[in-house]
């Protein structure tokens, strides 16, 4: 509306009606605009200036420069630039004063526009004032409009792009624009410097229309980053106790069913807390009350169909039921006997590691106290520490060294002879070797009595005779462990095979297994003499008994296995796949 | 990581370790449930409210040795629960009623200590517990006045708590507990003079625990100057990579025709949530720019803005508001946010540890991800190396990359 053009406005009905649709449009226009973030006068940091002749000779430098850029300029334009000028200031004055005296003045009247309606709506008069008061307007060439908001100019750049910007950083633009051209020509270059993209978003900000969903959610951000700074100031302003809820700002985090959304006011919370802890506690008792009651329901229940069963057994003529205990067989007896047996085994067993490792840990424990980290020299209480590991007698650094070193390469100890195998065993097969006695831990021929009758199998070796359940299916490996059996029960008998068998760890039995193949190849053979005994003469009698090995005295058997397991129980268990039930 | 990857092998430390091979500490103890742990009633609502049901593999492992105030090197994939295993084990063994500081944690970003500090306030929510975050680029004065207030824990980035301490603001003489998190950044070259400086003010011998999903070797043979005889839990590197991460990459000629691309997949990244990576401050905000100036939605944060735009980025993406973010490799380690199903490599990391961070910030405990890998050709050979060397898979881009999200 405020075109400069010096012309007498004619007016009737439908040019004041636009006029005024006009002039609707730009207010809004204009507090659309203020509502932008990067518009808003708190977000916006002028560069440090100063006040009216600065500005004003700023103003002539950049009207010079642009004549320097645009070499062809009419006189005659110029001319008609300067009296538009004029015009302009003028109109300005008058303006000025008509907003001031906001309608009191005579002049008013005149007017089309309500200088008194329009100073009420203005939002902020003491920015403006400032500017009003020295309407000073580039060249009209450049800055082809003057909004109704004379802080704002526009000015086209040298992409050919309307921009808009405060008319006191005009200058700054024009010379950023100058850079961008040369920028241009040289190359396009992506690094630009950070400055100056901040500015060019602002500046193209305004000069796009948003879109209205845009703006709204731009709106929508900064009440929440309000929001957010508000509850931060609060966190701030007073010595409180800070808890998760404090901290949430509004995030989108998915949490456990259990989620329970504690108030931010400290006694409100307090409040929820002690409520939740009282119904948790309500709902245990509940819980418990309920399980009460399901018990009784179903002991109950158990007592009616007992009894009706016992009035059905009688009705038929049958006598009373047992109770279940006596119902119990001997195996399932002997299952529990045995599970128990184990149990007590493996709890034992345990026990026992654990103790091991408590006292590896313990020992490890004091290890880690001595150390003394790189980092540490030099701390408080290091000092006194490190003294105190050097102050070591020399006893103690041998006893200590000595308890590192590993065992075999100790110097031996005087023994009465250092012959081999055949010594440490007497001519029963007996272990007597002192170094054997002291050091290994007792083996089950050590504490063997010398009995006249075959020892029962260990229980620990059952599972390595298990396999001759599918002897009457299988190959002749498992032979081989069908006469390794035979050899075992054969154990009293005083031959060296006897006494290597012993000898070796029972459960590795490769040795036994070669000495029992070396002597069926014996027997097969028809040079080697027949040996003394009978039970090594007659193969096929042999053969019979141990093809159906436990069935004559397997009870026996079973009931010395059990009882010679009882010592051993503490470091022997069952296999796991033990089957016990044998017939 | 199943026990059957755990192997036992305790190699015994010399002095020239870099021959040594690291393995799992042969004694580690499987605990199942949280239940079993032996923890507070109070702590155990905490964790089952916060989201946790059944414990990880580290958290079945680490946290018992931490409370029983071991020395803990702990490594897990990404977005397993390492956070939460320290925390619950900080819980357990603080002393409420002490109105003193006893642990301290140090970690690598604000916004990472700040993350830790909700974490351990979350899971603590009914055990009264107080933790401070004490970063920079917050007013020194908040900070003193916090601190005088009494914390149990303080997570802070190692700059600010050693300007605590030496103006004795924070009082070390309770402290029974040091976590590192991102262990292996807080040692690099960068970090690891400010670690020394704070652990001199420690008490002799405080229990120190590490964390990290990485951790090389050069790492763990420092370890013995400020640990004693730490029990290790780790991770082998064919197993660091997590299933439910999709790994892709997207050959381009030219650096230009990144962006294009990345404008084409706009539609993809805001399906749920998108971190795009960038190897300098200078292009993500040249990236950013770009991608406003064609019209999309996108925010970006970076080491060099103000705490204030920093926080206030984070809450938005935290919230959900933004949706793309487009950031350095300050956002790299160890920030969770759940929605994040898809992480965008504009530029290749610069090593190898930061492309399991970086893609890590995806695929939250359990959930699905997806990365996508903007090569170069020359490029190409430097994924080909992080493929091998991860024991991993990235294949080239489906069409249908969408519906993986």
């Amino acid at each position: 509306m405020n075109d400069g053009s010096s012309k007498k406005i004619l007016f009737n009905k439908s040019t004041l009606f636009s006029l005024k649709a006009e002039l609707l449009r730009k207010q809004e226009e204009v507090n659309e605009k203020k509502q932008l973030p990067q518009n808003r006068l708190e977000n916006f940091k002028p560069p440090a200036r100063e006040r009216d002749k600065d500005e004003k000779q700023a103003n002539k430098e950049y009207k010079k420069s642009f004549k320097d850029r645009l070499k062809a300029v009419d006189t005659e334009e110029l001319e008609a630039i300067r009296k538009s000028k004029l015009a302009l200031e003028k109109k300005a004055e008058l303006y000025e004063h008509l907003s001031d005296s906001a309608g009191h003045s005579q002049l008013a009247e005149r007017f089309l526009v309500d200088f008194n309606t329009k100073k009420q709506q203005e939002p902020e008069p003491v920015s403006h004032s400032s500017h009003v008061e020295e309407p000073v307007q580039p060249d009209p060439p450049e800055t082809d409009v003057i909004d109704d908001d004379s802080d704002w100019t526009e000015f086209t750049d040298c992409l050919g792009r309307t921009r808009k910007c405060l008319k006191s950083d005009l200058d700054m633009f024009l010379k950023k624009d100058a850079q961008l051209l040369k920028a241009i020509n040289r190359d396009k270059n992506p690094g630009i410097d950070a400055n100056e993209k901040m500015t060019e978003q602002e500046e193209i900000a305004p000069a796009k229309e948003k879109p209205l969903l845009v703006q709204t959610t731009n709106d929508y951000l900064q009440s929440l980053r309000e929001k957010w700074e508000q509850k931060e100031q609060e966190l701030l302003a007073k010595d409180k106790d800070i808890h998760y809820q404090d901290l949430l700002f509004d995030e989108a985090r998915i949490h456990g069913v259990g989620y329970y959304s504690f108030s931010t006011e400290e006694t409100e919370r307090q409040k929820q807390m002690e409520d939740l802890i009282k119904r948790r506690q309500e709902t245990l008792k509940a819980q418990k009350e309920a399980e009460e009651v399901r018990k009784k329901r179903d002991e109950m229940m158990a007592a009616r169909v007992a009894a009706a069963r016992a009035r059905q057994r009688a009705r038929a003529g049958l006598p009373p039921e047992e109770t279940k205990d006596n119902q119990k067989d001997f195996t399932t007896c002997l299952l529990e006997f045995l599970t128990q047996q184990k149990n007590e085994a493996d709890a034992k067993a345990k026990e026992e590691e654990n103790k091991i490792k408590e006292a590896q840990e313990k020992e490890r424990q004091k290890l880690r106290e001595a150390y003394i980290r790189e980092w540490d020299i030099g701390k408080e209480g290091v000092e006194g520490k490190v003294k105190k590991f050097r102050e070591m007698t020399q006893e103690e650094y041998v006893e200590q060294q000595r308890d590192k070193r590993i065992k075999e390469f100790a110097p031996q100890a005087p023994k009465p002879s250092t012959s081999s195998n055949a010594s440490v065993f007497d001519d029963k097969g007996n272990c007597v070797g002192s170094n054997a006695t002291a050091t290994a831990t007792k083996t089950w021929a050590d504490v063997r009595p010398l009995p006249k009758t075959p020892p029962p199998p260990e229980i620990g070796e059952l599972n390595e005779i298990q396999p001759q359940k599918g002897l009457y299916f299988t190959s002749s490996k498992k032979n081989e462990m069908a006469v390794k059996y035979r050899n075992f029960v054969k154990a009293q008998e005083a031959t060296p095979i006897v006494n290597e068998l012993e000898e070796t760890e029972p459960t590795s039995s490769t040795s036994s297994y070669k000495s029992v193949e070396k002597r069926k190849h014996e027997s097969a053979g028809a040079e080697v003499p027949p040996p003394p005994t009978f039970e090594y003469y007659g193969p096929t009698i042999k053969q019979t008994k141990f093809d159906i090995p436990f069935q004559s005295d397997i009870r026996e058997a079973y009931s010395q296995g059990a009882k010679s397991l009882e010592p051993k129980s503490s470091n022997r268990q069952l296999p796991q796949h033990y089957d016990f039930t044998f017939d | 990581m199943t026990s059957s990857e755990v192997s036992y092998n305790r190699k015994i430390i010399s002095e020239d370790l870099s021959n040594v091979e690291f393995d799992t500490s042969e004694d580690v103890e499987v605990i199942p449930t949280f239940d079993s742990m032996g923890l507070r009633d109070e702590l155990l609502r905490g964790i089952y409210t916060y989201g946790f049901e059944k414990p990880s593999a580290i958290q079945q492992r680490s946290i018992l040795p931490i409370v029983k105030g071991r020395d803990v090197i702990a490594q897990a994939q990404s977005g397993t629960g390492k956070t939460a295993t320290f925390s619950i084990s900080i819980l357990q063994s603080l002393d409420t009623t002490l109105r003193e500081t006893q642990v301290l944690v140090l970690s690598p970003t604000r916004e990472l200590a700040t993350q830790i500090q909700k974490v351990i306030l979350a899971l603590g929510d009914f055990m009264n517990v107080q933790c401070h975050a004490c970063i920079g680029g917050t007013n020194l004065g908040e900070d003193i006045r916090k601190l005088d207030y009494g914390q149990h824990v303080v997570s802070g980035t190692p700059g600010r708590v050693f300007d605590m301490i030496r103006r004795r603001v924070l009082r070390t003489r309770s402290i029974k507990m040091l976590v590192l998190d991102e262990a292996d950044e807080m040692l690099n070259k960068g970090f690891k003079e400010q670690i020394y400086d704070v652990y001199r003010y420690l008490p002799p011998a405080t229990q120190v625990v590490l964390i990290s999903a990485t951790l090389p070797h050069e790492i763990l043979e420092m370890t013995s100057k400020f640990m004693t005889d730490p029990i290790r839990i780790l991770v082998k590197r064919d197993e660091l990579t997590l299933e439910g991460i999709k790994q892709f990459f997207v050959a381009v000629e030219r650096e230009e025709w990144k962006f294009d691309t990345l404008c084409d997949l706009y539609d993809t990244l805001t399906i749920t949530q998108a971190v795009i990576f960038c190897n300098t401050k200078r292009k993500v905000d040249w990236l950013t720019q770009k991608m406003q100036e064609a019209n999309f939605t996108v925010s970006s944060m970076h080491g060099d803005m103000p705490q204030k735009e920093r926080d206030n980025i984070m809450k938005e993406f935290r919230s959900g508001q933004s949706r793309v973010l487009i950031t350095t490799d300050v956002w790299a380690r160890g920030i969770d946010v759940q929605q994040v199903s898809l992480v965008i490599n504009y530029d290749l990391p610069n090593n190898r540890e930061l492309y399991i961070h970086r893609i890590g910030r995806s695929g939250r405990f359990g959930r699905k991800g997806v990365a996508i890998n903007f090569v170069k050709s020359d490029d190409i050979r430097i994924l080909r190396d992080i493929e091998q060397y991860y024991s991993t898979q990235i294949d080239e881009m489906p069409m249908n990359v969408a519906d993986l999200i």
